[in-house]
């Protein structure tokens, strides 16, 4: 038997050392733990769909050097920009609000930085997310917000992350968010690319909610075809608050977000809308998992899954309701779209029941455009283009409405509109 | 107007239609009565361009042009009207938003600037109001949720809004109350016009009342094997399909 591949020990070269000594020192002996690291295989259950696209070259392992400026999606309002996983400060506008601070992982002070090195990976389950962990001996800066109890920002901040891919390498973003009691927050993260190198975007993304916090969250993944990107996103949520994600994807050589949920504190809230579109050869893969600890919290979760051409999507949706999680209400669904027959969406709910008394409802399906609709529709002289983009459009429609900031919304629909162009000819 | 010759048509490998002939003058209305399963349904789809249907034999010519020829989009365009037996619901796509891409696409067609979503606001209130149909339906989604008589007003006021040169209503007063009956015949009785031609499909006589149409066919076994004028209906309402010649069992299900 062939023996099981290893991460290659080019990954685990030193990277900068821009960062305060704890940092450095958990980067160093989280590193050490990776010597051997196995690489997911088809075999892994996690990874089977996609290990095949994870091409973990060694031209991958040297960090990105911090790239110089293209365009940022948002001009105005609150926003910190990565630039191959290093904070660009001067490209930054980070909002003045009492009891919020914004810091870079490299401004911190010592004391600061060692109980923030206590703290990461906390909020995920490392076994489930073993590019995260690859995060953590990589990480060159970070972000680090932190909101004090009722602190309210009332607007978005932006994350945009973009990489420069001139030489191929990897970046390796980080952001922690420490949300006090009753605070609120809407996090954008926006993952652009340039350059047409092969390259590795692998982020991680923490939140802390503690009490009565909201938090929203909303990601768009839309890097170019030479970029694969593996993302990580933890949450850990106590009681009585909420989190809202909203994820847009558009797809990739390879393209994974793993999200996990942990609702602690009873009456905790999650709502989770995903929206993913494939073309050509792409491949998505998301795995989501919501863990209610506590009783009485409820967690909603909507999926959609658009794949054409020969492009491959994939979503695995685990709920696992813990013994002492009665009066959970759980609600799962993904539907999904097929827009060729050479495209294929596997999907995969995993619901693990160990308290009695929940409610936990979950449903999958995967379709075609329907004929019937499009001869309705083209029966009254709408071209068979434009029919196509309504029901595609009818089968995403409310996800992408109930973003809750404009300026993505109308980014995700412009990214729609060229994926329209793209998979639907004209007549 | 539309002429069609020797039409035969089959599903699934089944011969449906097996030689309709029919000639429909530019401002006549027509009326196809016929036992359930006899191909009324099959025709009408077959004239809109439903790929689900063979075309096996036969021609079909809309104002000389050859209308088999043509894809479903460009029929509409032509001037091809069918109004569903049973309209589709499609849910996520605003009943608006379909009305407008609909109307724009005509527009665009024949050389008009498209409108705008106040102009055609404004147009769709009115005509909204012509079939008595809350303008609240306008912003649900496509059919969705409409009890039968709101699924066929919203048939006719497409039919308003696209001004068709045929227009084929293929049982659209069933399930109508005799209110909405009288709204969806006002509806059709304004689309009468000298240069249109109206081809509706009706189990019913109380429909000729409110639409007396200029010629009555009846449709069995996929042929048309009597024509005349209305009071054929009449005699079909009184006399059944029995003395035509028309098999027992096709004859109970008409009923
Ligand atoms: N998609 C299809 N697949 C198989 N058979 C079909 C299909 N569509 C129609 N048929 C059959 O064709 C025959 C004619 O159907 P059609 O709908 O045209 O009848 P109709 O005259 O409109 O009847 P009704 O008065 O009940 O509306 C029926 O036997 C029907 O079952
Ligand atoms: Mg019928």
């Amino acid at each position: 038997m062939k023996p099981a591949p290893t991460l290659s020990s080019a990954f685990l070269q030193p990277s900068g050392n821009a960062l305060p000594g704890p940092l450095l020192s958990l980067r160093e002996q989280r590193g050490t733990a990776l010597v051997d690291m196995p690489l997911p295989t088809r075999k892994t259950e996690n990874w089977k769909y996609s290990s095949k696209h994870l091409k973990l070259s060694d031209k991958l392992a040297t960090n990105l050097p911090a790239g110089s400026a293209t365009t940022s999606a948002a001009e105005d309002g609150y926003r910190v920009v990565f630039r191959n996983g290093v904070i660009d400060p001067q490209a930054s506008r980070l909002p003045q609000v009492d009891g919020l601070t914004v810091q870079r992982f490299a401004d911190l002070s010592d004391d600061e930085a060692s109980a923030l090195a206590g703290r990461l990976d906390n909020t995920l389950d490392t076994n489930a997310t073993q590019m995260a962990r690859l995060n953590t001996a990589r990480f060159e800066d970070g972000l680090l917000i932190t909101l004090k109890p009722d602190a309210v920002l009332s607007e978005p901040l932006f994350v945009i992350h973009e990489v420069t891919a001139t030489a191929s390498g990897s970046a390796f973003p980080r952001i922690y968010v420490d949300a006090g009691r009753h605070s609120q927050l809407t996090l954008v993260e926006e993952y652009v690319s340039s350059g047409d190198q092969p390259v590795m975007v692998d982020t991680v993304t923490e939140f802390m909610v503690a009490d009565g916090a909201q938090i929203t969250s909303i990601r768009l993944t839309a890097e170019d075809q030479n970029v694969q990107h593996i993302g990580a996103t933890g949450v850990r949520q106590q009681r009585s608050s909420r989190f809202e994600s909203h994820c847009v994807g558009f797809g990739g050589p390879l393209r994974r977000h793993d999200l996990q949920l942990r609702l602690e504190g009873e009456g905790a809230e999650c709502k989770l809308n995903g929206v993913v579109v494939t073309q050509d050869k792409q491949h998505y893969d998301n795995h989501t998992c919501i863990d209610h600890v506590a009783a009485n919290c409820n967690s909603e979760e909507t999926y959609r899954n658009i794949a054409a051409a020969e492009s491959h999507a994939v979503f695995n949706g685990r709920i696992h309701i813990h013994q002492d999680a009665q009066k959970s209400n759980a609600d799962m669904n993904n539907k999904n779209l097929l827009l060729s027959t050479g495209a294929e969406i596997d999907t995969k709910p995993e619901l693990e029941i160990y308290a009695d008394d929940v409610k936990c409802a979950h449903g999958a399906t995967i379709g075609q455009l329907d004929e019937t609709s499009l001869f309705y529709l083209v029966s009254r002289g709408i071209s068979r283009r434009e029919a196509n983009v309504l029901l595609t459009m009818a089968f995403i429609n409310e996800l992408v409405t109930q973003i809750p900031v404009e300026q993505v919304r109308d980014s995700a629909n412009e990214r729609l509109n060229r994926f329209f162009d793209d998979t639907f000819e004209e007549a | 107007m539309l002429s069609i010759k020797n039409l035969h048509a089959s599903v699934e490998g089944k011969e449906i239609l097996k030689g309709i002939n029919l000639e429909i003058k530019a401002g006549e209305v027509h009326a196809i009565m016929g036992p359930n399963g006899s191909g009324k349904s099959t025709l009408s789809q077959v004239l809109a361009g439903n790929e689900a249907f063979e075309v096996t034999e036969g021609e079909v010519t809309l104002n000389g042009e050859n209308l088999l020829d043509l894809e479903t989009e460009e029929r509409a365009r032509e001037g091809i009207f069918l109004a569903f037996q049973y309209p589709v619901e499609i849910p996520g796509v605003s009943n608006l938003q379909f009305l407008r891409t609909a109307v724009n696409a005509m527009r665009t067609h024949r050389g008009e600037p498209e409108m705008n979503a106040a102009e055609f606001m404004k147009l769709a209130k009115e005509v909204s109001k012509q079939v008595d149909l809350d303008p609240a339906f306008l912003k649900r989604g496509v059919n969705e949720g409409f009890s039968g008589g709101e699924k066929k007003r919203n048939e006719i006021m497409q039919a308003l809004l696209l001004q068709p040169k045929l227009a084929i209503l293929d049982e659209t007063d069933s399930g109508l109350d005799i209110d909405a009956l009288k709204v969806v015949s006002d509806g059709v009785n304004a689309l009468r016009a000298k240069d249109r031609a109206i081809l509706m499909v009706t189990h019913y006589q109380r429909l000729l009342n409110h639409i007396v149409p200029d010629y009555v066919h009846v449709l069995a076994g996929g042929r048309i094997i009597k024509s005349g004028g209305r009071e054929l209906a009449l005699e079909l309402e009184e006399r059944g399909y029995g003395w035509l010649g028309i098999k027992e069992d096709e004859a109970a299900a008409a009923n």
